[in-house]
């Protein structure tokens, strides 16, 4: 702001604001200290919000909706941010780029979104980022993986409206990799999604297992298109190929079929190690529950039992008492993205997208998942998620995790530039 | 390649092919006498499967029982679509029939989600064939040993009914000179609203018996399964069982040698089959000749 951007109407202005929310009373309107140094926001805050919620997947949505909705309460209930109401407006994703593209659109131009958030699939991130672009909005993206969207088309590309909440395909291969040097497996196959997330995961997982622990093989690969309900051939193909270690990135109701079947076919048997990066979804362990084999490892974007501390053990009771159900991870990078669009807002001042994007760059969060920040050059969130071994409890109806391997982000994620010597794990 | 592998990837197929079987007979006998490309009939294996499973929940976990009282539930459903809603259209032009029948596919998997959830739900397995068997050193389940013989067995049942019995012939009547038979005296709305009765009865089932395979049920699980029915339909010739079921083998066949031999291209294969034969032979393999 210039030094003649206070006109003294705005002055006075700002003045009657501060003075009339003086006069309504701390119990009506609760302004922060922040709300009357701010009277560029006029509320309400407004956030689109899309992800999957038809189809096969459309659990996924309604555990983005719980998450975000619990947000929005406990944000509105709280005061708002900076003063201002936060209005939520959801949108299908369909897991379509087409559909995600006009979703944002519409949110922005029709609706008048201040904010974006949401989406599943990576190819529909890699689509939306030129759009974020010309729209000028920020989108937080909550669930999509793909390493591409931060360090090419954030860093490379500069486009600086994207930001990710959630781990990014760091954790489901190089963390994976880290786990796996340690295991007494030499030769590697993979069943996986036939699309970007599938293949950029495994390429990564063999490329740093390769580094930390040469002479391991990769003996089999086999890609399952989306919406597969019949893994037989590909569980043919790896019975056939006798791997010592199966790496799978399936997931959803995909993955409850494929360890199904799997487990049908004496797969668990016959291979002793087995990980799973997003096997710790919640829907996963709940739809398997017994079904799923004891000792594969598992990991996830967050797991409710993870941080064992009470900022995380209080929200689970409170999402479990909203919704009556455990959180799933994408409730959490929901929830956690509507907080860090809140402390941006307070800090800048302001709901323009160039301000809260210097607002959110580097700026440090407490979340359920821990603490995140969010690093300036990629806007990739740095935070920690375990992996572990699958074990029975007396507790839940479902397998959690038991044995525990963190491998912190700091080790596992790329770094900038990306290129080059020292950018890709072991540093 | 030794034998083990190759017995297992022919098991796969015959599986495969045999689940898309079920769903695709409905689908043919549908359109073989009434004319009808029903999308809707993915949605009728969706609440197969669903209402076989509360039906199942209900009555004590039997599996069997939830097979047979699920599906009759679906077939009530179908009646009123048909008695309701696409007897009307019969005169109209195809485009009619298929958005009337896509709108039900958008109606059923919305209530689906609101009666059940959006969610996806675990499905419990069934009482005697659980388990798996070893052949030649690789397990097999035993419920789709039980698919690989349920699978001709309803082949099997639909000829007999078809070629050998009274109805048989009256809907054979029926199907090719709908005035005529008319004419003599067939209540022929009656007999269609049966006929499509019975395909829903044929897609129900089918969902309720996918379900302890695939190992949950979703909304939306119709989608996938419906365009390889219809792909079914169409390279066994539009409205022939008999190339229905053959269809069906095949597509299942390539599709399990296709994702282990040529992996790079197990997307294509069935496509370029259908291509191939709307190409050489657009009747398909038993259809009548256009």
């Amino acid at each position: 702001m210039g030094n003649n951007g206070w006109t003294r109407r705005r002055f006075i202005q700002a003045g009657l604001l501060t003075t009339g929310a003086a006069a309504l009373g701390v119990g009506v309107t609760r302004p922060t200290g922040l709300w009357a140094a701010t009277p560029k926001i006029k509320g309400p805050i407004k956030v689109g919000y899309q992800a999957i919620m038809s189809g096969t997947l459309a659990g996924y949505g309604e555990f983005h909706k719980m998450g975000v909705t619990l947000a929005m309460e406990e944000i509105n209930a709280g005061g708002g941010i900076a003063g201002n109401k936060l209005e939520v407006e959801f949108r299908d994703s369909t897991l379509k780029a087409p559909e995600a593209i006009q979703n944002a659109r519409y949110f922005v131009d029709s609706w008048g979104a201040d904010f974006l958030g949401g989406v599943d699939s990576s190819g529909q991130a890699l689509a939306l980022a030129p759009v974020m672009a010309e729209l000028d909005r920020i989108l937080i993206v909550t669930h999509a993986a793909t390493e591409k969207l931060t360090e090419e088309q954030v860093f490379k590309n500069g486009i600086k409206q994207i930001f990710r909440i959630c781990t990014p395909t760091y954790q489901d291969g190089n963390a994976a990799a880290f786990v796996a040097k340690d295991l007494p497996a030499a030769t590697w196959a993979t069943i996986s999604p036939k699309y970007e997330y599938g293949y950029t995961c495994w390429d990564m997982f063999k490329n740093t297992l390769t580094k930390l622990k040469p002479g391991v093989s990769f003996t089999a690969e086999s890609w399952a298109p989306f919406g597969t309900t019949d893994f037989r051939s590909h569980i043919n193909t790896i019975l056939d190929a006798k791997p010592e270690g199966l790496y799978s990135t399936e997931w959803a109701g995909e993955l409850i079929t494929m360890v199904r079947q799997a487990g049908q076919a004496g797969l668990f048997k016959s291979i002793k190690h087995v990980m799973f990066p997003v096997g710790a979804a919640m829907d996963v362990l709940e739809g398997l529950g017994a079904d799923m084999p004891d000792n594969v490892w598992i990991s996830g974007r967050y797991f409710f039992l993870y941080p064992n501390n009470s900022t995380n053990n209080d929200w689970v009771q409170r999402f479990r008492k909203r919704w009556n159900h455990y959180p799933a991870y994408v409730s959490e990078t929901g929830y956690s993205a509507m907080f860090a669009l809140k402390k941006a807002v307070e800090a800048a001042g302001s709901k323009e997208t160039k301000a809260v994007i210097q607002a959110l760059e580097g700026m440090t969060m407490d979340s359920p998942a821990g603490q995140r920040v969010f690093r300036k050059e990629d806007h990739q969130a740095m935070y920690d998620v375990p992996w572990g071994l699958t074990v029975a409890s007396d507790k839940y109806p479902f397998k959690i995790m038991g044995k525990q391997i963190l491998v912190p982000a700091k080790e596992c994620f790329n770094r900038p530039p990306f290129e080059g010597e020292g950018t890709r794990p072991p540093f | 390649m030794n034998l083990e592998s190759l017995v297992h990837v022919c098991l796969a197929g015959l599986s495969t092919g045999m689940f898309i079987w079920l769903v695709a007979s409905g689908l043919t006998l549908i359109f073989g006498v009434l004319g009808v490309l029903n999308f809707a009939h993915g949605s009728f294996y969706m609440l197969g499967a669903y209402c076989a499973f509360t039906a199942l929940k209900l009555m004590g976990g039997n599996f069997w029982l939830g097979l047979l009282v699920g599906p009759l539930v679906v077939c009530a459903v179908g009646f009123v679509i048909e008695r309701f809603f696409l007897r009307h259209v019969y005169g109209l032009e195809l485009p009619y029939q298929l958005l009337l029948t896509f709108a039900f596919v958008l109606l059923f998997d919305n209530l689906v989600k609101i009666i059940w959830g959006a969610g996806s739900i675990g499905s419990p397995s069934v009482p005697g064939l659980s388990g798996s068997v070893n052949i030649l050193g690789r397990f097999f389940p035993v419920y789709n040993l039980f698919i690989i013989v349920v699978g001709p067995l309803v082949a099997l049942g639909l000829w007999a009914l078809i070629e050998k019995t009274w109805y048989g012939r009256i809907i054979r009547a029926a199907s090719t000179e709908r005035e005529m038979a008319a004419a003599i005296g067939v209540r022929v709305p009656a007999l269609f609203t049966g006929v499509f009765v019975f395909g829903t009865w044929l897609g129900a089932v089918g969902g309720a018996l996918a379900v302890p395979y695939i190992g949950l049920l979703t909304p939306g699980m119709g989608e996938a399964i419906i365009i390889e029915a219809f792909v079914v339909a169409v390279i066994g010739g539009l409205g022939s069982l008999k190339g229905a079921f053959l269809g069906a083998l095949v597509i299942g066949l390539l599709s399990s040698f296709g994702t282990r031999f040529l992996p790079a291209f197990d997307m294509f294969l069935t496509f370029i089959l259908m291509a191939a034969v709307l190409l050489w032979r657009p009747q398909g393999f038993f259809g009548k000749a256009v």
